[in-house]
Parts: C-alpha cells; sequence; structure tokens
C-alpha cells in the first residue's frame, strides 16, 4: 500500500525506480509476504518520471512506452501485489545485527526518523551523472553549465529552460535525448561533442535526435573551454589530437549561453560503502553473485546502482531475479554458492555477475572496451557465439544454460571478444 | 523506365537499429533488405514513402504537484511537421488531476485520429515538489 509503513519487512528495498520496483515484485513472486520499498523522491518512479520521450518497455510490456507509463504501470504491479511503498523517505543507514538481520534507518516528512527490521534488503538507488569537475574542463566558472539529466528534470518536470543557445558535451543517450527535447521547446542546440571517434548512443537516439533536427555531431572533439564572467558566453570546441590533447590550433568559439554535460553515470554506493560492501572498480557498483548478492550475505544489489545500463526492460529483468533471490532468503532457503568465477579478458570491460553457479541459467551482462565488428564471443572453450558488432555503448546480453556449466570442470571462466577473422589466438 | 536507386536507413524501432536498405525503381519499392523484425521492413517503406515520428513532450499543468504533465501523440506524425505539432501542443493548458492515457488534444493539425493524450497520471496535490 502507498505510505504504509510496518515496523518488520521480508525485504526493504532502497529506492523506488524500475530496479527497486522490479525487486520488490521479484521478492513477492518469491513468495516473501512483506516487502518494503523506500524512495527519496516525492513519488515513486525514479529517473524513468522525466524520461517523457518514448523507447520503454518493448521487452518487457512487448510495446513502446514513454518512462512515465512503464513506471505507473509498473507502480501499480507493485501496489496490487501488496507491497507497501512509502516516498518521501531518505534511507540514511543500514546495520547488520550479529544474527544477520538488518536494520534499516529513514528519515521522512510522514515517518520522522525510524528504524525498520529487515531479514533481506536490496540495493536499488540507482546512479548519478558525471559532473564537469569530472573531467575537469578549463575555464571560468559561470552559470549555465549543467548535466543533462539536471536538464532533462528541469524541462520535463519543472518547466524550467535551462538556456536558449545549447551546446552539449558526449554524446550518451542522454545528451542526444535531451538535444531533441531542447529543440522542441524551442532552444537552438548548436552541436554535439563527443571525445570518442563514434557515438556513445543507441544509433536510433543519432538518427532520429540529431539527424531529423539538423544537428550537428561532431566526433573526436571536446569542449576545450568555458568562457562567461555570470552566464556562460561561448565555449571553445577543438579536435582530439595524438594522446586526446586539444588541438588548439584548429579550435573554433560558440557563442552560447548554455552547456550540457553528458559524461557518463556513476552508481551511487555511498551506502553500500558504509556497509563495507565490495565495490567492482570498473563498474563502481558492489560485486555481486550469480544471485545478486553482495560481499555481505542478506544484501542483495540491481539496476544502475549495479552497473549502468542502456536499457530499462534490462533493469527490469535483472531485479526481478535480485527479487526472488532477496525473497528466497527471507524465506530461508539457502542456494549452494558459487564456484565458478567470471573473468573479463580480451576487450572485455566487465562482466556482471562475478561468478557463476552450474545450478541454473544465468544471463550475463557485459560491455567490450572498444568497437570491433564482426566479431566472436568466447567463453572459456565452452561457448562461442557470433556478434554483428559490439560498441562499448551498448551493453552484451549472455544466456548461459546450466548444462553448459555442469562438464565444466576449473574454478575460473575467461571472456574473451576477437575479431571473427582475427589473428588472435583463442583462450582456452 | 523510372530511375532505379537504393537508399539506405538506420531502424529506429528497437534499440538494435538495424542497417536497412531499400531499393527501388522511381517511387516504386522493389526490395527490402537488413531487417531482424517486421517492424524494419515496416519503417523501411514508410521513411521511403512518407516519413512520420513518434511525438512525445510535456504541457503544463495546474494544480499538481509538478509544473509540466508529459504528454505523447497517439500516432505518428510528418517528420517535417514534428516542431509544429510541438508549438501545438505547448499552447495547451491543462488542470489537475489528469488520468494517464487521457485525450487532452483530438485530431492534431487537422488530421483525423492524431490525439494528444497524458502519459502520466496526476493528483491535485496541495503544495509543489521541492525537490
Amino acid at each position: 500500500m502507498l505510505g504504509r509503513l510496518e515496523k518488520k519487512y521480508d525485504v526493504v528495498v532502497v529506492g523506488g525506480g524500475p530496479a527497486g520496483m522490479g525487486a520488490a515484485l521479484g521478492a513477492r513472486d518469491s513468495g516473501a509476504g512483506r516487502v518494503l520499498i523506500l524512495d527519496r523522491e516525492p513519488d515513486p518512479g525514479g529517473i524513468l518520471l522525466q524520461c517523457v520521450h518514448s523507447g520503454f518497455g518493448l521487452h518487457y510490456f512487448k510495446e513502446e512506452l514513454s518512462g512515465p507509463e512503464y513506471a505507473e504501470r509498473f507502480l501499480a504491479k507493485v501496489v496490487d501485489r501488496d507491497v507497501d511503498v512509502v516516498p518521501d523517505s531518505y534511507v540514511s543507514g543500514i546495520a547488520v545485527d550479529s544474527d544477520g538481520s538488518k536494520r534499516v534507518r529513514l528519515m521522512g516528512a510522514a515517518h520522522g526518523i525510524r528504524t525498520i527490521q529487515a531479514r533481506s534488503v536490496v540495493l536499488a538507488m540507482g546512479c548519478r551523472e558525471r559532473t564537469r569537475g569530472a573531467i575537469r574542463i578549463p575555464g571560468t566558472r559561470p552559470s549555465g553549465v549543467l548535466t543533462a539529466g539536471l536538464a532533462q528534470k528541469l524541462v520535463n518536470m519543472k518547466g524550467v529552460l535551462p538556456g536558449r543557445r545549447v551546446v552539449i558535451l558526449g554524446s550518451g543517450d542522454i545528451g542526444l535525448i535531451m538535444a531533441r527535447r531542447l529543440t522542441l521547446e524551442g532552444c537552438e542546440v548548436l552541436g554535439v561533442f563527443e571525445i570518442m571517434p563514434y557515438s556513445n548512443g543507441l544509433t536510433r537516439n543519432v538518427v532520429q535526435c540529431l539527424e531529423d533536427f539538423g544537428i550537428p555531431l561532431q566526433l573526436s572533439t571536446t569542449v576545450a573551454y568555458i568562457h562567461g564572467r555570470e552566464r556562460v558566453e561561448k565555449v571553445t570546441v577543438a579536435p582530439l589530437g595524438p594522446g586526446f590533447k586539444p588541438e588548439m590550433s584548429k579550435a573554433r568559439d560558440i557563442p552560447c549561453d548554455t552547456l550540457l554535460l553528458s559524461i557518463g553515470l556513476i552508481p551511487e554506493n555511498e551506502l553500500s560503502q558504509s556497509l563495507g560492501i565490495e565495490l567492482d572498480r570498473i563498474t563502481g557498483g558492489p560485486e555481486v553473485s550469480s544471485t545478486l548478492e553482495t560481499s555481505m550475505p542478506g544484501v542483495y544489489a540491481c539496476g544502475n546502482v549495479l552497473h549502468v545500463h542502456d536499457l530499462v526492460d534490462f533493469v527490469t529483468n535483472e531485479s526481478l531475479l535480485a527479487g526472488r533471490f532477496a525473497g528466497e532468503r527471507a524465506q530461508g532457503i539457502r542456494r549452494p554458492a558459487d564456484n565458478i568465477h567470471l573473468v573479463p579478458g580480451d576487450n572485455v570491460r566487465y562482466c556482471v555477475p562475478h561468478t557463476l553457479s552450474p545450478e541454473r541459467e544465468h544471463t550475463i551482462y557485459m560491455r567490450s572496451k572498444k568497437a570491433m565488428k564482426p566479431c566472436v564471443l568466447r567463453v572459456g572453450n565452452l561457448l562461442e557465439k557470433k556478434l554483428r558488432f559490439v560498441v562499448p555503448a551498448e551493453m552484451i546480453m549472455l544466456k548461459i544454460k546450466p548444462d553448459l556449466l555442469e562438464r565444466f570442470q576449473g574454478d575460473s571462466l575467461r571472456i574473451d571478444i576477437h575479431e571473427e577473422s582475427g589473428g588472435e589466438e583463442p583462450h582456452g | 523506365m523510372a530511375e532505379a536507386g537504393t537508399q539506405h536507413f538506420v531502424c529506429i524501432g528497437c534499440p538494435m537499429g538495424c542497417p536497412l536498405q531499400l531499393v527501388h525503381e522511381g517511387s516504386e519499392i522493389r526490395e527490402v533488405s537488413g531487417y531482424e523484425c517486421n517492424r524494419g521492413a515496416k519503417y523501411a517503406r514508410q521513411e521511403f514513402t512518407e516519413p512520420r515520428r513518434g511525438l512525445s513532450t510535456t504541457v503544463r499543468i495546474s494544480g499538481a504537484r509538478w509544473d509540466r504533465l508529459p504528454v505523447k501523440v497517439a500516432g505518428q506524425v510528418h517528420k517535417g511537421r514534428i516542431l509544429e505539432a510541438a508549438r501545438a501542443i505547448h499552447a495547451l493548458r491543462v488542470e489537475a488531476p489528469v488520468r494517464c492515457g487521457q485525450v487532452l488534444l483530438k485530431d492534431l493539425l487537422g488530421e483525423k485520429g492524431l490525439d494528444v493524450v497524458a502519459t502520466r497520471s496526476m493528483e491535485r496535490a496541495a503544495s509543489k515538489a521541492s525537490s
């Protein structure tokens, strides 16, 4: 029930975005009786609520929905399954007792400061945006420099335009979506600049957000300087030479009043760190077993707090699973521990989960380090899969059947991606 | 004989982004290839004959926790009329409460069935969101 808060739960989910809602549903599906979602925003739904464009739900709902529609449908399912959802509540800490049970401390307008007992906890806090400080753009510090996701919230929920003449640095999907969004709102988007030689967003977003509106995308280019005293007056853009150094002799100035940054997302793991949970240095999220359990027994993670996803449908699948295992654990069901470590090999930046068990089917999510086409993905010497292409911006999903792992004797499995015709030797 | 040619599109039907080829003679489509599902075949034909796009934006709402209500066009708008359609939608003013799926404007740009619908329910709220 929306707003209801009891003292004890089987599963407490931190975060009410798509990951949190998926986890709550998964926990109920597993048979867990009492499930609670805590969310710090006034309305559950997370970032979906500011993503007013469509493109969500093709896998899960089998139709193309806008973000708010996806959130509203999902929330209805969650409430219908008798999950308690408490918005406007901020989780300030989690403590683990000697018997393994958890105490979740929250602060909220409606309930004050409260401590809730939980058998399992699912972390679903999502991620936040990298800011100017993360890439240290030289120049003055005027107003008008903001992250693309913040601009999205201002425009789509508060009805405030960040400026009129806009330059976007970074071609991630949020940047591309905002280029179109601001154009529709009557702003002039002067260009999207990307340091890599390829776009970091989905090709379809380059087509429908930039090409449709004649917005230029300039690759291998960066914003080298920000000018302006009170407000952004112009930015200097420069192509990147060897070693990613801007070639200032080829630089040019673009008069503008706003610079949007779409330069990456960071999983938001302060809560996980305060619990002493082991984080993966590459993903920035917790290391998890195949049940999506972190290094702290009974604490699970899913969605963008675990690793940054491209598609909400994948977040939902992962979260249903995390919720299911959290719910099982709360009911005293214990699964055998994983005995196979996954090792990211050639052209594999990371794999999630970090370990596997031959007990059941798995979905492995991974990203490549660089673009390749066509190529072969190899899982040890157990499995080969041909791929039309890989790019770092698009997550690779691989299903592994249990019978494949049953035959496997070792304790670690290496995953590699090689050019199909390439000369590199496969690793066994 | 009409002039033959090949046009290339990237399908925007889903995140896969299939590279599509359409072979035509004049205005007649001879062959479409490169798609992994029917959405791609349909998209290439549509893109060749009369490009259209979905359109989502927001409208002003009063009496709700937020100042903007997300909306979408049920159906697709002529690609060349997207900005015009957006301006027409932005002229709308609505009052909470609104239900998701509620029709806010019928026959956008005079085109039958091209309705503007809310994509979120918004209750009446006593105060604005502070975050």
